[in-house]
């Protein structure tokens, strides 16, 4: 009775921190192509929320990289995966309050590790999947798209550039429907996949399945629901402040920018690389944009990229482990999780409420 | 050590597929705009027969576009 009562406290923290996910991506996603004018924002919203949910049901390989690869299922407990989920949680307030963009797929992982650590010691942590499949591919990815975005709008610049400019933007804002797309389609695939895989995890630790087990179909629905529900919800508050939250940058580029992070992601999706698709995103639009004009680029933004990706993995790690040991103090039943989940809510509560006195966030990208 | 815990070889297949479809669907979509940019220039100044070459060049680069889509998500399927 005990362990299912943590199990649905898990889950349902889990498809929590999913729609938050989307709700605070949703501007890395639409925000190219409603800054070029190529969609309006309610379309591109829409457009985003449902090629979300799409993409979410595309491959189940992050979700088996974040369930099996990162740390032992063997000797992880439901109350493991919340003490973590509480430290991604909690880490991502306090950046939001802040107004630093970290990125949620690393808080997620940072906080599994460190309280795994807290439970079972650093044996508790498969070294291989932590390195090969999230630091390596966190640190290639965004550099990958960067480099991408720039070679590729220096193409576009060769091919069309003594074209006459009303033809060319018409055709880029064309093509900023596929590209934008194609990055709604990725961000769904990656981030929505992370979620399957804690909750995947949560369930093998309850040996309701058995190790190395895929995600069931009510996960996988659950969570692609949870993200493209964040998304469309995010949107709204996106459309009151566009114009001073997105980098302006013209057709062309934001065609470049979303087409490289769309690859990225795919490509790594496929091979079961969980990435920031934030710091992805980030990548192409600084590269489309430092192709053009270096001073284009707000590198302020990627210095603070670079320091919240340095701080997010460890301090996620630390929450998690002191969320972990805070839950044993009462012991190794249900109460710890609910005395912790009403310790987060009235957390939660208390950063939104501080927030609406001083006004909204710093914008974070 | 780190040579050891890297996944060389997906790793080095994630950076070609993202260079192939990043940098090569772009190439075939801006040759499509190319072409389009062109048919309207040629067929204002009265060249039908190079604007016709020009919209040929278009539908082809553009249904190269959407074959590129179309073979990159059957391959994020596939496995």
């Amino acid at each position: 009775m005990s362990a299912d009562v943590i199990l649905v406290i898990v889950v349902g923290t889990a498809l929590a921190f999913d729609f938050t996910n989307g709700f605070h991506d949703t501007a890395n996603v639409v925000a190219t192509s409603i800054s070029t004018g190529a969609a309006r924002p309610r379309v591109a919203i829409a457009f985003a929320s449902i090629l979300n949910f799409v993409g979410a049901f595309i491959s189940i390989t992050v979700a088996a990289t974040v369930a099996n690869d990162v740390v032992d299922a063997a000797v992880v407990t439901p109350t493991v995966v919340f003490a973590g989920l509480i430290g991604a949680i909690t880490w991502n307030l306090i950046t939001w309050y802040f107004g630093l963009p970290s990125s949620s797929s690393h808080a997620l992982i940072g906080g599994v590790v460190g309280s795994a650590v807290a439970a079972a010691g650093l044996d508790a942590v498969l070294a291989g999947g932590l390195v090969g499949k999230v630091l390596v591919p966190a640190v290639v990815a965004p550099i990958l798209a960067f480099l991408v975005a720039g070679v590729s709008i220096g193409v576009i610049y060769r091919i069309v550039g003594k074209q006459r400019p009303g033809v060319v933007t018409r055709g880029y804002r064309y093509g900023q429907i596929v590209s934008g797309g194609m990055l709604a389609l990725a961000h769904g695939s990656n981030d929505a996949q992370k979620t399957m895989g804690i909750i995947t995890l949560a369930l093998i630790a309850n040996g309701t399945l058995g190790a190395g087990s895929d995600p069931p179909t009510w996960v996988i629905v659950s969570s692609a629901t949870a993200i493209a529900l964040g998304t469309y919800s995010g949107g709204w508050r996106i459309i009151k402040t566009t114009g001073t939250r997105i980098i302006k940058m013209d057709a062309a580029q934001g065609f470049s920018a979303q087409g490289a992070g769309a690859a990225v992601i795919l490509a790594s999706t496929h091979f079961g690389f969980p990435l920031s698709t934030t710091h992805v995103i980030n990548g192409g639009v600084m590269g489309a944009g430092a192709a053009k004009r270096v001073s284009a680029v707000r590198w302020g933004v990627a210095g603070n990229i670079v320091f919240a990706w340095l701080l997010t993995l460890p301090a996620a790690a630390a929450i998690g482990g002191i969320t972990y040991g805070v839950t044993r103090v009462f012991g190794t039943g249900a109460l710890g999780p609910v005395v912790v989940s009403i310790l987060a809510l009235t957390l939660v509560a208390f950063a939104f409420f501080k927030r609406s006195q001083q006004g909204a966030p710093v914008p974070a990208s | 050590m780190l040579a050891t815990l890297v996944e060389t070889k997906e790793m080095t297949e994630t950076v070609v597929a993202s260079i192939v479809a990043g940098i090569g669907i772009t190439v075939i979509f801006s040759i499509a705009i190319w072409g389009a940019a062109r048919f309207i220039d040629l067929s204002r100044s009265e060249r039908p027969v190079a604007a016709g070459a020009a919209a040929v060049v278009t539908a082809l680069a553009l249904a190269g576009t959407i074959g590129s889509v179309a073979l990159g998500i059957i391959v994020m399927t596939s496995k």
